[in-house]
């Protein structure tokens, strides 16, 4: 596997906080990966490092197998980057930013910057101070997606985003999947790392605490199984890999590990089965379930939602 | 209910919450509101308390008001009628040259302060929160005027008290002259609350409130100069009309403030209910939709933001050029004016006075020409922690490109403006003193002081890329250099205090002859700090609010 993006080991403090805490980061060429936490998690540090805007204190950062912090300015030539947080120049036009930060990457492709301003509904005439929110980040997405690239970093890029420039923009990071770019997707919109990533890393206190495709972190979790029986069953309560059980009448609700599946629903097919929902865990309750305690802490009672 | 009470419940429910957002805004404003009234009054007090030692006797003053009653020298002090006065009041000298400039400084912090608590909030989205709240349309507007009003007076109150020992009172004339800039506090408060209306966007506002600054300055220097009705157009005319600390001192000029500012203040709050929050009433206008072919790396970028300053400064240097050269004539004169303390800060070993002030002055507006650069440098660091670096220290583009093209962009400033200031000193002194073999002297001396304006820049730099979070540092070292070259021979500065300034080094030229070993090791020290910063801009990390 041929990785774009790698880290070993990474640490990052800013005085008595360390925001890396050894994190290691691996994103194969091609691939479309998500980056999942909470604010303050470290998810734009990590950006910053493999930008070379920050300077790790220990371990190793590799971007195409070089050095961020030393050969910044070529690696960037093959990288485009959209903040989480916007700030343009206040008395530029939202085009002259657009071709700046293009011409800074070696040129525009003027057909796809113009076809990009119509699919986002951006007026590029106006000035950087008069644009909302999600117009700045409009502009920077338009910058990044217009250029020539072969790695797309976007740290929380639909911040500000109305929910139909949300899917115009799921559009647009397929297209550059197709065309063989790698994107490293930074988000905490669980429906939108779900849609587009194959992979997904999820960060937590600068560690990643789970990395893997969305279907091996669903086979090492539980799943929601609803079922009306015809007869009663017995004994589910005693399964290792039953949790949670409720029933009420000849309806049972459980969570379910994935690898208990079989003897499960071979169980209930001997009772007789009326109605049957099985759903895979959403990323949502996934990654909640690494954030249980700090749930607990602020007061949810359990690390899974409903 | 009639008609008539209901609209003026509604006037008066359009100001409810004045008095919370007044406390409020009041607590916001408390370091700006010092720094200003403290830096205003302190000034004028330590001036005021100067001109009676430098100005003793009454044939002194006359003969140096011989000296600055030309158009120029006028056109950048005040009326005649002080002048006339010099011999028996050193408080019409004072004021003389004084109203313009402190003046001109309150207007700016009031228009700022306007803007500041009105437009600017509205784009920060700060008072959207307020507005949530139950609080009139017209409260905003209300608060922040009455705490301009509040701070006017207290403006006037120390002022007063700062020029209150002066010599030549002529009747509560300490009072009248806290009072004149009382008057141009209130009204360009009251105009800076138009310009808030009226502009797209704070800095816009900013933009017209400065405008009408310019004009008064501009209107003031005509009629001064030309001893016509001109200063009648001008705000800051009037508090110079009343002719404070002579014979001729009057009140009433201070009405026309008092007028124009109720006029202003009417058509603000008449404005403000027209306009939709965050949106003046004239739109911002629409610009390119695409770049210009230039602007295509961060260093035309760089160039591209720092204009506005290094207009500015030339503009600036341009107009300190010339009137120091405006000087030159009438030097000699000046000469028998002075005391001997100044006589001592102008002694620069040189055989002539023309000489001995061309060195003083030409390292006067190195130092001046050098403070645009320290803000092309300030620059910089505005953009790096506002993010906006961000989206360009992720392009193709080395450190040394960025932040190392705004190096590049302040030293471009200040030797554009220190080449102005020398083309102009030697313009105006070569036609004050009718021989053009001046201009090449002034021009000539203006650039040997390029060396140490690159070594100011260069450490300004060199302390922001190595120390970005000590940003104040740049300002502590011009403040040092400044009083190096001002008090040096007063003050009897010790050795070590003098050798850190580089404008020290440099020959005194045209007074003695040039050093050009010296101009070289300042040139080389200008060097290292460019080395220096250019080394720290690429060792650090970036920073980020």
């Amino acid at each position: 596997m041929n990785a774009v993006i790698r880290t070993e080991g990474l640490v990052k403090r800013f005085g008595h906080v360390t925001a890396l805490d050894r994190l290691d980061l691996e994103v194969a060429q091609g691939e479309t990966h998500g980056f999942l936490g909470p604010n303050g998690a470290g998810k734009s540090t990590t950006i910053r490092v493999l930008l070379g805007m920050l300077r790790s204190d220990e371990g190793r950062a590799e971007l195409f197998g070089a050095d961020p912090w030393k050969d910044a300015a070529t690696l960037h030539k093959r990288l485009a980057y959209v903040p989480g947080d916007v700030a343009l120049w206040p008395g530029l036009t939202g085009g002259e930013t657009i071709d700046l930060l293009g011409r800074l990457r070696g040129g525009v492709d003027k057909a796809k910057r113009d076809e990009l301003l119509e699919r986002f509904d951006l007026d590029p005439r106006k000035k950087g101070r008069s644009y909302s929110k999600g117009n700045r980040q409009k502009v920077a997405l338009v910058a990044a997606f217009a250029a020539d690239v072969d790695l797309l970093l976007l740290d929380e890029p639909t911040s500000g985003l109305d929910p139909l420039m949300g899917a115009v923009f799921n559009e647009c990071v397929k297209e550059a999947s197709a065309a063989g770019r790698t994107v490293l997707l930074s988000s905490h919109i669980m429906s939108e790392v779900e849609a587009l990533c194959e992979r997904v890393s999820i960060i937590r206190k600068g560690v990643i605490v789970e990395t893997g495709t969305l279907a091996e972190m669903r086979h090492f979790s539980r799943s929601r199984l609803r079922a009306t029986l015809k007869n009663p069953v017995r004994g589910l309560e005693d399964h290792a890999g039953v949790h949670d059980l409720s029933t009420d009448g000849l309806d049972i609700e459980c969570s379910i590990d994935t690898a208990a599946l079989d003897e499960v629903l071979a169980q209930l097919a001997v009772a007789g089965i009326a109605a049957l929902t099985c759903e895979p865990p959403s990323l949502e309750e996934i990654f909640l379930r690494f954030y249980g305690d700090e749930l607990a802490a602020s007061g949810v009672p359990n690390g899974e939602p409903k | 209910m009639t008609a008539a009470v209901a609209e003026l419940e509604d006037g008066l429910g359009t100001l409810a919450g004045t008095g919370k957002l007044l406390r409020f805004q009041l607590r916001r404003s408390r370091l700006y509101l010092l720094g200003w009234l403290a830096g205003l009054a302190g000034g004028t007090w330590m001036t005021a308390a100067s001109f009676p030692g430098l100005y003793p006797d009454a044939e002194g003053r006359v003969a140096y008001g011989v000296t600055v009653n030309t158009p120029a020298m006028r056109s950048m002090t005040g009326p005649v009628e002080y002048i006339e006065a010099y011999g028996e009041s050193t408080g019409a000298m004072f004021a003389h040259q004084m109203i313009l400039w402190t003046g001109a400084l309150t207007a700016v912090m009031f228009l700022l302060l306007i803007v500041r608590l009105t437009r600017a909030d509205e784009e920060t989205s700060r008072s959207e929160v307020f507005r949530s709240n139950p609080i009139g349309r017209r409260a905003d507007l209300a608060a922040a005027l009455a705490l301009a009003g509040i701070a006017a007076v207290a403006l006037g109150a120390l002022m007063a008290a700062a020029v209150a020992a002066l010599p030549g009172d002529q009747g509560a004339s300490a009072l009248l002259f806290g009072l004149a800039h009382t008057a141009i506090a209130v009204v360009f408060a009251a105009v800076a609350a138009v310009t808030a209306q009226l502009a797209g966007y704070a800095s816009s506002a900013n933009g017209l409130a400065f405008m009408v600054l310019g004009w008064s300055a501009l209107t003031a220097g005509i009629g001064n100069a030309q001893e016509n009705w001109a200063t009648w157009l001008s705000p800051i005319g009037w508090a110079q009309l009343t002719f404070v600390y002579t014979p001729e001192q009057r009140w009433w000029p201070l009405a026309l403030s008092a007028v124009v500012a109720v006029l202003a203040v009417g058509l603000a709050f008449a404005l403000v209910t027209r306009r939709d929050f965050g949106i003046g009433m004239l739109a911002g206008r629409l610009g390119r939709g695409e770049a210009k072919p230039g602007l295509d790396s961060a260093t035309a970028l760089t160039f591209r933001l720092t204009r506005g300053m290094t207009l500015a400064g030339v503009i600036t240097m341009l107009l300190l050029g010339a009137a120091y050269g405006s000087l030159m004539g009438g030097a000699d004169e000046m000469l028998e004016g002075l005391s001997e303390t100044e006589r001592a800060v102008l002694d620069q070993g040189g055989s002539s006075i023309q000489e001995n002030i061309t060195a003083t002055f030409v390292a006067l507006n190195g130092l001046f020409a050098g403070l645009f650069g320290l803000l092309v440098v300030g620059r910089a660091g505005k953009e790096e922690t506002q993010g906006r670096g961000e989206l360009i220290a992720a392009a193709a583009v080395p450190r040394s490109g960025w932040p190392g093209s705004y190096l590049l962009a302040a030293l471009w400033a200040v030797t554009i403006a220190t080449v102005t200031a020398g083309v102009f000193l030697g313009l105006s002194g070569s036609a004050s003193l009718g021989d053009w073999s001046y201009f090449s002297t002034g021009l000539w001396a203006s650039l040997l002081q390029l060396p140490a304006v690159w070594a100011l820049t260069a450490f300004a730099f060199a302390a922001y890329t190595w120390l970005p979070r000590l940003g104040w540092l740049r300002w502590v070292a011009w403040v040092w250099l400044f009083v190096v070259l001002y008090f040096a021979n007063l003050l009897d500065l010790p050795e070590w205090a003098r050798a850190v300034s580089p404008f020290e080094h440099l020959a005194k030229y045209p007074a003695t002859d040039v050093d050009w070993l010296a101009t070289a090791l300042v040139t080389a020290a200008a060097g290292l700090l460019t080395a220096l910063g250019y080394a720290g801009a690429r060792r650090r990390d970036l920073q980020f609010s």
